[in-house]
């Protein structure tokens, strides 16, 4: 809640606040959705400010633990917005992404993706 | 007609991996992946894949080998459907033949490990992706596919992302210039 996390596909927006975490008590962690409200956008895109859009955590300061025990952390907070069927509004995505996004059946993100972590 | 069959697979396969195909040991299965490509999981082989594609008269079939650019998967095959209903369409016949390849196999081998391809966006039937390790088939409709553009995404070479100096001079120690006013006192 309240998290100020960055946008890092072409949708039009550049930051989000987020607003409800869609699943977990603690909140979301990295490969979670989380529904956020658009705080500032680029004047030609697909969303605009004050827009209520679904999210989903690609990059996260928490560090999250892998199956093989190593965990993997990055320095910033990031989201690519996504319909509520789950289907990226933007075309492509920037930076990198972990592979934990697969496992929580977010492909179509991964594939859009330049690099995976 | 898929419930049914997802749960008669999950019912024939006595281990309990079926439910959840990506479960802990997917770092692992990476790994061995090079090794034994039809072994352990359901539905890699992309003639099968073309042949489905065919029979169902996919749209524009396209398969781009990735092995190159990406580490996760080896093989992209994209395909167009008239509509939404026909990208239903492609998404079940596939599923419908990875469960056929299973029984196969499980008849052969006996009780293994089931893995069935994970589905993604079954129901907005806009862009669906079925993910079985080392080929993913993404069927659009005509829509999407303009706009997400993903040949353009994958054939294009992408660079890698590595650092672009070399190596050996990076860890050069040069002796700093002296911009001060100060002049530099000898050491005795």
């Amino acid at each position: 809640m309240r998290t100020n996390l960055k946008v890092v596909d072409n949708s039009g927006a550049k930051r989000v606040m987020c607003i409800q975490a869609l699943k977990g008590k603690k909140g979301a962690r990295l490969g979670d959705t989380i529904i956020a409200s658009v705080k500032e956008a680029q004047p030609r895109g697909k969303v605009k400010k004050g827009d209520v859009v679904y999210g989903v955590v690609v990059r996260a300061a928490m560090q999250r633990g892998r199956c093989d025990g190593s965990e993997i952390k990055f320095d910033d907070n990031a989201v690519v917005l996504v319909n509520k069927q789950g289907e990226p509004i933007g075309t492509r995505v920037f930076g990198p992404v972990p592979h934990e996004l697969r496992k929580k059946k977010h492909v179509k993100i991964l594939t859009l993706a330049e690099h995976i972590a | 007609m898929l419930a049914a069959l997802r749960s008669r697979a999950i019912h024939l396969c006595s281990s309990s991996h079926a439910l959840q195909p990506w479960k802990p040991g997917f770092l692992g299965f990476h790994r061995f992946e090079s090794s034994s490509p039809g072994s352990t999981s359901g539905f890699l082989d992309l003639q099968e894949v073309e042949k489905v594609l065919n029979d169902v008269k996919a749209d524009d079939v396209k398969v781009i080998p990735v092995r190159n650019h990406c580490d996760w998967t080896d093989f992209m095959v994209i395909a167009t459907g008239r509509s939404t209903w026909h990208v239903r369409n492609i998404a079940e016949a596939l599923i419908y033949k990875a469960a056929e390849t299973l029984v196969a196999k499980q008849k052969q081998k006996g009780a293994q490990r089931l893995l069935l391809p994970s589905v993604q966006g079954q129901e907005g039937g806009k862009w669906i992706v079925i993910d079985s390790g080392t080929v993913i088939v993404h069927a659009l409709d005509e829509k999407a596919r303009a706009y997400y553009n993903l040949e353009s995404l994958w054939t294009t070479e992408m660079s890698p992302k590595g650092p672009t100096k070399d190596l050996e001079k990076a860890f050069v120690k040069i002796r700093r210039t002296n911009n001060s006013k100060k002049s530099v006192k000898k050491v005795a």
